[in-house]
């Protein structure tokens, strides 16, 4: 059954800056998109800048959140290879910059995302009781299988796979991914880009809305129609408020208004 | 304005969990309000299961004038698959090969294939390639396919998938028939880039479905910026120009 499309969301996973691999967003063109699309927050990170440097970036992800404290809430960025100064930013991020949780790409930093470099980092987000987004399904780098055995080394950290932590047109990887959300709790799947969209009907199914969570990946993909993913879902409107809010605003710490 | 949905499915095979009957696909086309879509197995036909092209064309009789049907074949049978989709064109009104390397894991251009796409072009009938992000089904590999058949009219299904749009675009600017299809590839931006580099007529509309939504894909193309002539040409004119042409 389709059931509303007029849903207001908070997506997840949007970006701003400008990337290495050609990509860019303001923090106005954002919320301009936002307001076109019915979408009241967002939780922004940043791009993989020309300058390959994390911490402007993650200082310019902190200014967009203090300009826009109703509309934005931001996650941290690092590169896991600069090891104890990654560790560093991180704290740097939470701690002086009060963003609210750790993104990790391991296609663009170069890590497997079982890899043993990024324990300290999960150990901080653990001892926090913070997430982790984590860009899934990237062959070699965060395969299904690599993310669950992430997942299965640190249960009490809640790791948000984006794409539902798989990238096959084929549909090679859905049983992975399924494999890898049924065996570990703490894993949520984020809808960016997702194939298909019975996967995140069938999940809703047999593991509940509350283990999926609307994502952009904007601009590297189009926030407006990322939404329709979850607004024309064959689901209940509870479910998709759970999808396409509160999920969110649970597991990220956002206000709840 | 008519929309063909130029890729989806249905087949019933217990033996591998799959169950989408031709009324699943009616019901999301309904919803979606697309007049016609191109139907295809997930199974290869000649294969170990029997009845598969005979399931196609069972559903085609079945809904006339909404279903369109291609035979999914594997090129490994030879001659008994050319038979077998020759068959399908003149005895069942199919109007396309479809191929999906992955299930019978051979290169596109190998010999068997290319017998395979000799027959349908001598038939004129379109091959629709699943052309993704993987071994035996990038672009590059498929172009080889097209540039050995020059008078086979290729469809790049999901037209590279993730991360091989660029090559589907690349190899289709310099082999004239090769056409780009949108199912699945989720970025609206790239059906506009397509149009600007290659023009409208160069691209079809396909959803995918059921396991991807149809009504969800035909928004895709239309956050893509295009002019209504183009748009025209994605759902519906472009297509139905190619299967004109079949048998004739």
């Amino acid at each position: 059954m389709r059931t509303s499309t007029k849903l207001s969301l908070v997506d997840a996973h949007a970006h701003i800056g400008e990337s290495l691999f050609g990509h860019r967003q303001t923090t106005d063109e954002l919320l301009s998109i936002m307001d076109a699309e019915d979408i009241e927050r967002a939780i922004v990170m940043p791009l993989k800048p020309i300058s390959y440097h994390f911490a402007p970036e993650n200082d310019r992800i902190a200014d967009a959140v203090t300009s826009h404290p109703k509309r934005l809430a931001g996650f941290v960025r690092v590169a896991p290879w600069q090891r104890d100064a990654s560790t560093r930013e991180l704290l740097r991020g939470l701690d002086e910059l009060k963003l609210i949780g750790l993104y990790l790409h391991p296609f663009e930093e170069q890590f497997a995302a079982n890899e043993e470099l990024i324990f300290p980092l999960l150990e901080v987000l653990r001892d926090r009781s913070l997430p982790l987004m984590l860009a899934g399904g990237y062959p070699g780098f965060s395969h299904p299988s690599q993310i669950g055995d992430l997942a299965r080394q640190f249960p009490d950290v809640t790791i948000i796979a984006t794409h539902g932590g798989q990238l096959n047109i084929s549909g090679m990887l859905l049983a992975d991914a399924g494999r890898m959300l049924r065996s570990n709790p703490n894993v949520i799947m984020e809808t960016s880009g997702i194939y298909r969209e019975d996967f995140i009907e069938d999940t809703v199914a047999e593991l509940g809305p509350e283990r999926v969570l609307f994502g952009s990946n904007a601009p590297y993909m189009d926030q407006g129609f990322e939404a329709s993913r979850i607004r024309y879902a064959h689901l209940e409107d509870d479910a998709k408020r759970l999808m396409g809010r509160e999920n969110a605003i649970r597991i990220c710490g956002l206000p709840s208004s | 304005m008519t929309i063909i949905d130029s890729h989806t499915h249905i087949d019933e095979a217990p033996t591998y969990g799959w169950f989408d009957p031709p009324e699943t696909i009616i019901r999301l086309l309904d919803e979606a309000e697309i007049e016609q879509a191109i139907v295809m197995t997930y199974r290869d036909a000649p294969g170990p299961e029997e009845r598969v092209i005979e399931y196609i064309a069972e559903a085609i009789q079945r809904y006339p004038g909404r279903l369109i049907g291609y035979a999914r074949m594997n090129p490994k049978y030879g001659d008994e698959a050319i038979r077998l989709f020759d068959r399908s064109i003149r005895e069942y009104g199919f109007k396309g090969l479809k191929l999906h390397p992955v299930s019978y894991v051979m290169h596109p251009a190998s010999d068997a294939t290319l017998d395979l796409i000799r027959h349908a072009a001598s038939l004129k009938a379109p091959t629709l390639f699943h052309c993704g992000d993987e071994e035996f089904t990038l672009p590059l590999q498929i172009a080889e396919a097209a540039q050995a058949v020059p008078d086979a009219t290729i469809i790049l299904g999901h037209m590279g998938g993730y991360f091989h749009v660029r090559d589907a675009i690349r190899v289709a600017k310099r082999l004239p028939n090769l056409i780009l299809e949108t199912s699945a590839m989720p970025y609206p931006r790239m059906i506009k880039e397509t149009v600007d580099q290659l023009g409208a007529h160069r691209l079809l509309f396909a959803s995918d479905g059921p396991g991807c939504d149809p009504l969800l894909e035909v928004e895709k193309v239309k956050r893509a910026g295009l002019t209504p002539e183009e748009e025209h040409l994605i759902f519906e004119g472009n297509i139905a120009r190619i299967l004109g042409e079949v048998g004739k």
